[in-house]
């Protein structure tokens, strides 16, 4: 049987409203504001449901409130009517002469409306619908509203702390309740009164650590008699260390934390190491780091504190898009998520054309893009790991300095406008400054070889090396000495000659060896100080040119250095200053590379020497290995590889021959040189986020942060503040909060208190009175003025996490290296310290809608059978369900469960632990009979099934009882309210 | 989770009495015509359903269209020319080589390689109909008069991100959006509630070329992801089943408690809808570890069957189980089955710069069998006319060699085939010119195959849109009506 097509359709239908129920209320811009209370009979309106949205796909982005070229607006049946500069459109309502059919209807291209480039031509259908609507006189809604000017948009408003209704306790009354009960009484709804203790601690506890409070932690709560009791627990979880883990993992959501991936050991997006920026965000919440400065320091702590390395890992927001094969995907990505993250900003969509709904022309998205054109990612060295495989600080840099950035016609890569390169900026519809100042660098953030950390990273190994060789030289020598005791002189010549070869080898290995060091330690002092000449003339001659940093141009010659240059390119140089001139601060760089010079001669020499050493072993294996053929030719041809490696050797060697020349300057550099300079373009970006005069940023801040308390967000859409977002019911809140938190400098932590302190935090989220309750819902369904708390559903890591806490299983080490992720049912330490990557995240927290790592900036609980599965079923959940059986017996220091006291104390422990709060009367009862049934058909397991048909299962030793209560324990995960706060 | 009836009058009610027609109007108009007997034409007519499930098979790497479906004599005709100096030198000129867009450069794959290199294989044709099949096909030759074969798909990426790009119709470089089986569990929902109604088999594409998002649904939620199911009765998804210690006895009174405890909770909580929504979860969840488990264990199915599908021989035997799953998903309502083939932690096995002979004719072989078994069961069992059959791959392979035995990348022309579902049989739609490098006639990019699927379902697929995500004219694509039945 096939369903009917109508079944489908309701369907789908209810998909989209069950999906997005508050989304639909602003569908497109010019949709919104004329939606709302419709009769059935608008509904039908062909205005209404043909031509305005056709107009509004077709038309509008070029006519209408953004752009109204020709003077022509098509938003609205009254600028319809008023036409273009150059007169009527539709003329007497006829089609006669309509300039707007003909336009649509040209078959001239260059006539026809919407232009090639703009859009295709309107289908016949369209056109019909276009017809019968002037026919019929343009019919429509009497009152049409539609767009005004951006400038009238509430989000792009300067942020102005609004006047508070009147208290109605005293003036020091939490201005948040003072707002939302203002719009309460306006709507005639009214609060459901305050929560329970126990709901409301759990709620909280919940929402600041992201675990629940502990069966002590609620009894006290709940004894405590004290006034300040709440506003205590509130500052005591604020200063817990968990509270950085929490809201850590609420911001690596909106900042797109991501750990590294790629194909097996290729990276190929994210960076290696980036949980240093993890730790970071965590460390910066914990120490309540000003929001503004997080921002600053994620964008360009680079160019903020360059040699800061605590800090630079913030800079992992941005090491975090890297992406290996394709620039534009990298910087696209870039653009998009700071605009979003931080400013609400759909730039994004200004990627290929003009934006439909904001004043953020093309152009706009390209100078966007340019702010970050010359950025780069490297790891940097930590104290004491040479290996940046192993360890390291991935950061931001500016590498390329004359990096260009064009604009791409229609978004397409193969077609950038060159010949208009576009200059760095932000859009100038915000008229906020925004100055660029280029930045002079130390020395160890544009040359990280010559650090002291690197250099004592470098120099421990090689010393590693050098030690090694001579203990290696000695045991040898050793040996032979200890041989030639033992053995009489006729027997022991052949070990002789070996033992002699192999000291040869150690020394060859020890010489090599010290000549490295020396080579690096002699490379190292003159780049140094060439480096430290250098900078001289850097902040001289460099700093002030604009972004151009190439080869600086000295009045007395060339210096002789050039930028960027690659880490194997040698130094050939001559000076142009006189040297004999003994103040001129190239003599004493010119002495010591002279040095470095016939270091690293000796070094290279003492190489190619250990080579040939090497070879001739190679060869002299293969010759008595191949000794045996007796074909000559094919002898010869097996011995070939090991005899040319041998030759070359030779060679290589051959040319170290002669003495080094004394007066060569030349030497291979020790790293990489980098620009000594940054652009200074980011931190500009980052100033221009946070000044105080950007009505997007702290806006944003406060709707997540709203959002994370309550359930919802004040602005339905937490990435887009534009024009497609439709002014917030609670608009003074928001305002207030985002005044709040500029003045104060940005304290996050101060604007937790104020919103957990308030009594719409603390608003029960049901009530026994069920016609007050519904009294409510009639006139507020979706909860828009916060009458009652909103009921969650726990995030995935808190769903984990709280198994473990309530086990007591949970593993508190703090920070740290990624784990992997399939360890989860094992490790026990907090999930968001488990890799999270495209492709390397845990099944359980998939489950539950755990972030994506390419985008999540509001998760979307689901509730879907597997989850069901997943906490029933895992290994994970059944084990823990032990433990947690088994830790509430001991906290009430019972044998069992065999007497009913014994047994109800048990019950009211679990209840108390896994949902904080006691059970019912009906739930004692119920998990009574369960207790003993449960007992009780354990006692005879040959009546009962497997799941499995595997016969090797071992018993397990658990008494039925114990059983029993472990089958509780998982009863209670599998709980509804586990899993909910109310 | 899935309305019930109840819950869908009362989300009616709620629907007029609060929202308004706040919700982006397309579905909502669709509705008002059904529901209420409308005169109003919708803005999108939804066409009448023909299918009710899908079976998407892929292959991955890129399978030739040159020795599969899509004979060119040319090729042997001016077998080590270059293409300029044969009559189709135009091919290299034409406007349409534009379209060709890669995420990364290749510097050794993804090139027009324009030394000719013959058909590896010989054709002949098949049925009634004439179809013209190559020699790597001689099971599902058997098939000819069922096959709806289309020649002129077209594509951008000449990389392997074509592979997601031809399952959520957009360029790598545009990010991800969701795949056609989401979209189809979308807008479809269910036809059988003990099972999930979006499954993949096989293991999936890597993710060099789109990894799990060719089968993810993006902003439509993860609740529309597909299932991917392992054909093991004893791990067929994850926490299918409890460790193995545990009894079926007592996890069932386990399940009593819990839904007898939640229902406490449900009466503490009248306004709380979402207990009610995970009893049922719940419910759903302890039917499915049956369900699950019943479908991949293919101990009722009759030795007959198996040796059909090819599943007592070795080369076939992999997937031999995933085509008769795929049957029995469909059976039981499942509403899209996507099977992968070919996966080898890169590109994908179908890849053949090299040795084109050697591996192409393994690798059909792999399948051949299979898939013609499972047409004639469908076909057998009456499924075949409600069930949509998709034979698809990422691109061709250029008509040129790639400097050995072997195609590189060809996303300017190239073949797949549909079958059942409400189509045509025995047909060939649509063309590429004489050395197979352009599609020429009827030429249809990748979403036209999607709006060709939806529409057989009963979608159109235009009220396939959700706010706020605008989707743009090409990502609908068009039905191909020509071959509709």
């Amino acid at each position: 049987m096939l369903r009917s097509p109508c079944r489908t359709n309701v369907h789908c239908a209810l998909r989209v409203i069950a999906n997005y129920p508050l989304f639909s209320l602003f569908v497109l811009a010019s949709w919104f504001a004329w939606l709302g209370e419709m009769s059935i009979a608008q509904a039908l309106d062909p205005y209404l449901n043909q031509i305005k949205p056709l107009l509004t796909e077709k038309c509008i982005s070029c006519h209408g409130a953004l752009r109204s070229e020709a003077g022509l607006r098509l938003d609205a049946i009254q600028f319809i009517r008023a036409g273009s500069d150059s007169g009527s459109i539709v003329v007497n309502d006829t089609l006669k002469g309509c300039k707007l059919v003909e336009r649509v209807t040209s078959q001239d291209i260059d006539y026809r409306m919407p232009p090639e480039d703009a859009g295709t031509a309107l289908t016949k259908e369209q056109t019909q619908w276009l017809t019968n609507w002037i026919e019929a006189k343009l019919p429509g809604p009497e009152q049409e509203s539609f767009l005004a000017s951006p400038r009238v948009h509430w989000a792009y408003q300067p942020i102005v702390r609004p006047a508070l209704p009147h208290a109605t306790r005293d003036a020091s009354e939490n201005p948040i309740d003072r707002i939302v009960r203002g719009v309460q009484e306006e709507k005639q709804v009214r609060s459901l009164g305050t929560a329970s203790d126990s709901a409301w601690l759990r709620r909280v506890t919940f929402d600041l650590t992201g675990l629940p409070p502990t069966v002590d932690e609620l009894k006290l709560f709940i004894e405590d008699s004290s006034l300040a009791k709440r506003q205590q627990a509130i500052d005591h979880l604020l200063s817990k260390p968990s509270y950085g883990e929490r809201w850590g993992r609420h911001w690596m959501d909106i900042w797109r934390y991501s750990d590294w991936d790629g194909y097996k050991n290729e990276l190929r997006t994210s960076q290696r190491h980036i949980w240093h920026w993890r730790d970071w965000i965590i460390e910066s919440l914990n120490a309540n780091k000003p929001y503004a400065q997080m921002i600053v320091e994620m964008l360009a702590a680079d160019e903020l504190v360059p040699g800061n390395q605590e800090t630079l890992r913030a800079t992992g927001f941005l090491a975090r898009n890297f992406h290996k094969s394709n620039r534009n995907i990298w910087l696209d990505a870039t653009v998009e998520h700071t605009a979003k993250a931080f400013l609400g900003l759909t730039l994004n969509c200004a990627k290929c054309h003009d934006h439909k709904y904001d004043p953020i022309p093309q152009t706009a998205y390209y100078q966007f893009r340019a702010v970050f054109e010359p950025h780069r990612i490297r790891t940097d060295q930590i104290a004491g790991v040479a290996n940046i495989d192993k360890d390291g600080i991935p950061r931001a840099y500016d590498e390329d300095l004359d990096a260009a950035t064009y604009l791409y016609v229609r978004g397409n890569d193969k077609n950038p406008l060159k010949d208009s390169p576009v200059k760095p900026s932000v859009p100038d519809f915000f008229s906020i400054p925004f100055e660029i100042v280029p930045i002079a660098l130390p020395l160890e953030s544009y040359y990280p070889e010559l650090s002291d950390l690197v250099r004592q990273n470098v120099l421990a190994d090689k010393e590693a090396v050098e030690k090694s060789a001579f203990v290696q030289l000695h045991a040898k020598i050793s040996a032979l000495e200890k041989e030639r005791a033992v053995q009489s002189d006729s027997r022991s010549a052949g070990f002789d000659s070996r033992g002699i070869a192999e000291i040869e080898l150690a020394t060859s290995k020890l010489n090599f060896a010290i000549a490295d060091r020396t080579s690096t330690l002699a490379r190292y002092a003159a780049e140094k100080t060439r480096c430290a000449i250098q900078s001289k003339f850097d902040s001289k001659y460099v700093c002030r040119r604009d972004n151009q940093i190439g080869s600086a141009i000295h009045p007395e010659g060339r210096l002789p250095f050039r930028h960027g240059v690659n880490a194997k390119t040698s130094w050939s140089v001559r000076p142009l200053f006189n040297i004999e001139n003994p103040s001129n601060p190239w003599l004493e760089w010119t002495h010591l590379a002279k040095k470095a010079s016939q270091a690293e001669f000796w070094h290279m020499r003492a190489q190619a020497s250990h080579d040939v050493l090497l070879q001739q072993r190679a060869y002299d294996a293969a010759v008595k290995l191949h000794s045996k053929e007796t074909d000559s030719a094919k002898r010869e041809a097996a011995i070939k590889p090991s005899k040319d490696a041998l030759a070359k050797s030779r060679k290589t060697l051959d040319q170290f021959a002669s003495e080094p020349s004394v007066e060569s300057t030349t030497y291979t550099p020790i790293g990489k040189e980098l620009p000594h300079q940054s652009s200074g373009r980011r931190l500009a970006l980052a100033k221009w986020i946070v000044h105080s005069d950007n009505p997007l940023t702290a806006r944003v801040a406060i709707n997540h942060i709203w959002m994370r308390h309550f359930g919802t967000p004040l602005v339905e859409n937490t990435f887009d503040f534009g024009m497609s977002s439709p002014r917030p019911e609670l608009l003074d809140a928001l305002n207030w909060l985002s005044a709040e938190l500029i003045t104060n400098g940005w304290d996050m932590k101060h604007i937790h208190r104020l919103i957990l302190n308030s009594d719409v935090y603390a608003t029960a989220s049901d009530s026994n009175d069920v016609d007050f309750y519904q009294a409510n819902n009639a006139k507020d369904p979706e909860n828009t003025t916060y009458w009652r708390a909103n009921v969650r559903r726990l995030d995935a890591e808190e769903i984990r996490d709280s198994m473990l806490a309530v086990s007591d299983a949970l593993e508190k080490t703090f920070c740290g290296p990624d784990l992997d992720f399939a360890d989860g049912e094992k490790n026990m330490r907090r999930s968001l310290y488990f890799q999270h990557a495209y492709e390397k995240q845990m099944p359980m927290l998939v489950l539950f809608d755990a972030a994506s790592p390419n985008e999540c900036y509001r998760r979307k609980p689901s509730l879907v059978p597997q989850q069901a599965l997943a906490l029933a079923n895992s290994g994970l959940a059944r084990n823990l369900a032990n433990r947690l059986a088994e830790a509430s017996l001991k906290a009430l220091n019972c044998e069992g469960t065999e007497t009913e006291t014994d047994a109800e104390l048990f019950i009211e422990r679990l209840f108390l632990t896994a949902l904080a709060r006691p059970p019912s009367n009906e739930e004692q009862k119920a998990c009574m009979a369960f207790l003993k049934s449960q007992t009780n058909l354990m006692r005879d397991p040959d009546h009962l099934t497997r799941f499995s048909d595997d016969n090797n299962i071992t018993e397990s030793n658990q008494s039925p009882s114990e059983r029993a209560r472990q089958s509780l324990a998982i009863v209670l995960f599998n709980h509804h309210d586990f899993v909910t706060i109310r | 989770m899935y309305p019930s009836r109840k819950a869908i009058s009362v989300d009616r009610r709620q629907l007029f009495g609060k929202m308004g027609l706040g919700f982006g109007g397309v579905a909502l108009t669709a509705m008002l015509h059904r529901d209420q007997a409308s005169a109003i034409e919708s803005q999108h007519e939804q066409p009448v359903a023909r299918a009710k499930s899908v079976i998407w098979l892929f292959m991955i790497g890129g399978a030739s269209h040159m020795e599969s479906f899509d004979p060119k004599p040319a090729l042997n005709k001016y077998a080590g020319k270059t293409i300029s100096e044969t009559p189709f030198a135009d091919a290299l000129t034409s406007p349409f080589m534009a379209n060709e867009r890669a995420v990364a450069f290749d510097p050794n794959n993804g090139f027009v390689r324009t030394e000719l290199f013959p058909m590896q294989v010989g054709f002949k044709k098949h049925g009634q109909s004439g179809l013209e099949i190559s020699d790597w096909w001689p099971h599902l030759a058997h098939q000819a008069d069922e096959l709806c074969l289309v020649r002129s798909m077209w594509t951008e990426d000449s990389n392997h991100g074509a592979q997601l790009q031809f399952h959520t119709g957009r360029h790598r470089i545009d990010g991800f959006f969701p795949s056609i089986g989401s979209w189809v569990h979308y807008g479809l929902g269910t036809l059988n509630e003990n099972l999930p109604q979006f499954v993949v088999l096989g293991t999936p594409v890597a993710d060099c070329c789109g990894g799990m998002e060719v089968h993810r649904a993006n902003y439509l939620g993860p609740q529309h992801d597909g299932v991917p199911l392992k054909i093991d009765p004893k791990d067929p998804l994850p926490f299918s089943r409890p460790p193995r210690e545990i009894y079926r006895e007592e996890q069932t009174e386990e399940f009593r408690l819990l839904r007898k405890l939640n229902q406490l909770t449900a009466t503490q909580f009248p306004n709380d809808a979402t207990i009610a929504a995970r009893i049922k979860a719940y419910e759903l969840a302890f039917r499915m570890q049956t369900a699950v488990p019943e479908i991949v264990s293919f101990g009722n199915e009759s030795q007959q069957t198996l040796e059909d599908y090819g599943i007592n021989q070795k080369d076939t035997e992999t997937f031999g189980r995933q085509m008769l799953a795929a049957r029995r998903l469909v059976e039981k309502g499942v509403r899209f089955v996507q099977v992968y083939h070919g996966n080898n932690g890169g590109a994908g096995q179908w890849d053949a710069h090299a040795n084109l002979k050697s591996s192409h004719s393994k690798l059909c072989h792999q399948v051949d069998q299979p898939i013609a078994a499972l047409i004639a069961d469908l076909k057998q069992r009456g499924l075949l006319d409600e069930t949509l059959v998709v034979w698809a791959t990422e691109f061709g392979r250029t008509p040129g060699s790639q400097k050995s035995d072997g195609r590189d990348h060809h996303p300017y022309g190239f073949s797949i085939w549909m079958a059942g579902g409400g189509l045509k049989g025995g047909v060939t739609h649509g063309a590429t010119d004489e050395i197979g490098f352009h599609a020429v006639e009827d030429r249809h990019y990748v979403t036209d195959i999607h709006a060709t699927v939806l529409h057989q379902l009963g979608i159109n697929p235009r009220s396939l849109q959700i706010p706020g995500r605008k989707r743009l004219e090409r990502d609908f694509g068009t039905p191909i009506q020509q071959i509709i039945a």
